[in-house]
């Protein structure tokens, strides 16, 4: 299954307003992004896998931070060697190989790369992309057809990935080796797949606009949908919730 | 050339895709496999190019097992047509684009360069063409012609004539059959068109649920209906025909023979002497589906 598929259930999270899921998404990103501590970061990544727990998605969670800390890592290492505030920390034959900034600079931003990544999978794994759209259109009172790009932006990114491992697979078939060699032999194999990556996306894109125009897209207004989405309870609960997160964050820069 | 012994395979999170398969496709063999959607045979044939590796039991290419050498080693001996073209086409040009594959498993550049130049004729395409914007038969006539530049021993066509025209299907399937005559191209395809399955193949197996549920000569898995209606398969049209006729017309496949016993028939109800049947099928003969055009 793919990291950012929906999960159907009727979890304390599913059952939350699509608009707010939207937004608590946003706002822990914004929390983790202004968050100052490595301890802090870390709490947030922790928090955010025992969420998950709540709708039972902890291992996809879990799996996703994994994969993350991988790209964390290169991110470490580059801040770690080119980030030079503060003492030095490691100093070999006279040469400061890292500071103390930089150490700090690399922890934060590798940590934060994962704990802005969490609350997006979450979002999209427990939100029918539909639900989504139409709650913009109702609650928010975006137009839809923004709605609509937005929501299906969201929906391609999986077809798109899914696309992307087909042509990858057709490539490997004809004896092409992506895990071998160095970085920059395999962004030379790599590169040529995004033509026809982008050459079905714009079929893809084109077929599904012209689909949509045949059944009367243009026609649909705020009233077209039947489904209200009203705020609940839950909603003020996941609001409360987020201001403390976002104050943590806050307190956290500060001091 | 192809075995598959007690192979089981399961996509993550989903009950076994392919469930204890084994079978054998031999050498210059033409096979097809068919069932209906979700049997599994795209998984088989995915796990028979090393794409997939299988959960228990093991596949062999060439003797070689696929789950201890790398996908791009199995590559030089198995091509793999897949069914949409659009997904293996990312060159820039068609010749690249032949040329693709060859450079890749380290061909020498001479021979790369004529050998191109002799596929591109051979397919009748222009090797300056930008493979993207030409019609969907000719990007299957692309994808193909740089499936069979790397020179495989065993090719797998996935559904390889989805969305063509009669004129192209029957075009790609003639350049397959034609290297199978002269190079003995083994020949795995995995189809749902039983037209076709009944033209060209010579020996049928019958996915269903992951499992094998029928294998043997084409003629007589087309006329078992009992094994065609587990797979949710339609038969060919021609056969099916000869099936509702009876005994006399057991022989029958293609249009041709049907017409031939038609006639048979009329003569014997019209008491003239019987000529001596034209005997077994000969379906390297006919050309085309059914050999409609005949």
């Amino acid at each position: 299954m793919n990291l950012l598929d929906y999960v159907p259930g009727d979890s304390f999270l599913h059952r939350l307003n699509p608009v707010m899921k939207l937004l608590a998404a946003f706002l822990y990103g914004i929390a983790c992004i202004l968050c100052g501590s490595v301890l802090m970061e870390l709490f947030y990544i922790v928090l955010m896998i025992l969420i998950s727990s709540f709708a039972g998605l902890q291992k996809r969670a879990l799996r996703l931070t994994r994969n993350l800390l991988v790209l964390g890592l290169i991110m470490f290492l580059l801040q770690l060697l080119f980030v030079r505030t503060g003492d030095p920390l490691l100093v070999i034959g006279g040469f400061c190989v890292f500071t103390v900034g930089g150490l700090k600079s690399a922890l934060l931003l590798s940590l934060r790369i994962v704990a802005t990544m969490l609350p997006l999978m979450l979002l999209f794994a427990i939100t029918r992309m539909n639900d989504l759209c139409g709650a913009l259109v109702k609650r928010l009172h975006v137009p839809y057809r923004y709605a609509f790009i937005v929501t299906t932006a969201f929906r391609f990114v999986p077809l798109f990935t899914t696309e992307f491992h087909d042509i990858e697979d057709a490539q490997k078939s004809r004896g092409v080796e992506y895990d071998t060699g160095n970085i920059f032999h395999r962004i030379r194999l790599i590169v040529p797949l995004f033509v026809p990556l982008l050459i079905s996306s714009m079929k893809k894109v084109d077929a599904g606009a012209m689909s949509a125009q045949l059944r009367g897209f243009n026609l649909r207004t705020v009233d077209s949908g039947y489904h209200e989405y009203p705020f609940r309870k839950e909603d003020a609960v996941c609001l409360v919730f987020l201001a403390a997160v976002l104050a943590a964050a806050v307190v956290s820069m500060v001091f | 050339m192809l075995k598959f012994d007690h192979v089981s395979y399961a996509y993550p999170g989903a009950a076994h895709t392919v469930n204890d398969l084994s079978f054998v496709v031999h050498p210059g063999e033409i096979v097809a496999l068919i069932g209906s959607n979700g049997a599994g045979k795209s998984t088989v044939s995915r796990l028979a190019n090393g794409l997939l590796r299988p959960d228990s039991g093991h596949v062999y290419v060439d003797g070689e097992d696929t789950g201890k050498v790398r996908t791009s080693a199995i590559a030089k001996k198995v091509g793999f047509l897949f069914q949409n073209p659009d997904r293996q086409i990312c060159q820039n040009t068609v010749r690249e684009e032949v040329a693709f594959g060859p450079q890749v498993q380290g061909m020498p550049e001479e021979e790369i360069r004529q050998w191109t130049e002799e596929m591109l004729e051979t397919f009748e395409l222009n090797g300056d063409w930008f493979p993207f914007t030409r019609s969907r038969g000719e990007r299957q006539r692309i994808a193909l012609a740089s499936v069979l530049a790397c020179k495989p021993k065993l090719v797998i066509l996935d559904e390889p004539t989805t969305g063509l025209d009669y004129r192209e299907c029957i075009r790609i399937m003639d350049y397959i059959m034609g290297l199978n005559r002269e190079t003995g191209l083994t020949v795995l395809m995995v189809s749902h068109d039983m037209e076709l399955v009944q033209e060209y193949a010579k020996r049928v197996m019958v996915l269903t649920d992951g499992r094998l549920v029928g294998e043997g000569p084409t003629g007589q898995i087309m006329k078992d209906m009992s094994i065609l209606e587990q797979a949710h398969v339609l038969p060919a049209q021609i056969p099916m025909l000869a099936l509702r006729f009876g005994e006399r017309f057991s022989d029958v496949y293609t249009v041709e023979e049907m017409a031939e016993a038609i006639r048979r028939e009329k003569r014997i109800s019209s008491g003239a002497p019987i000529e001596k049947r034209a005997g077994t099928r000969d379906r390297k003969a006919s050309k085309g589906k059914g050999g409609a055009q005949a």
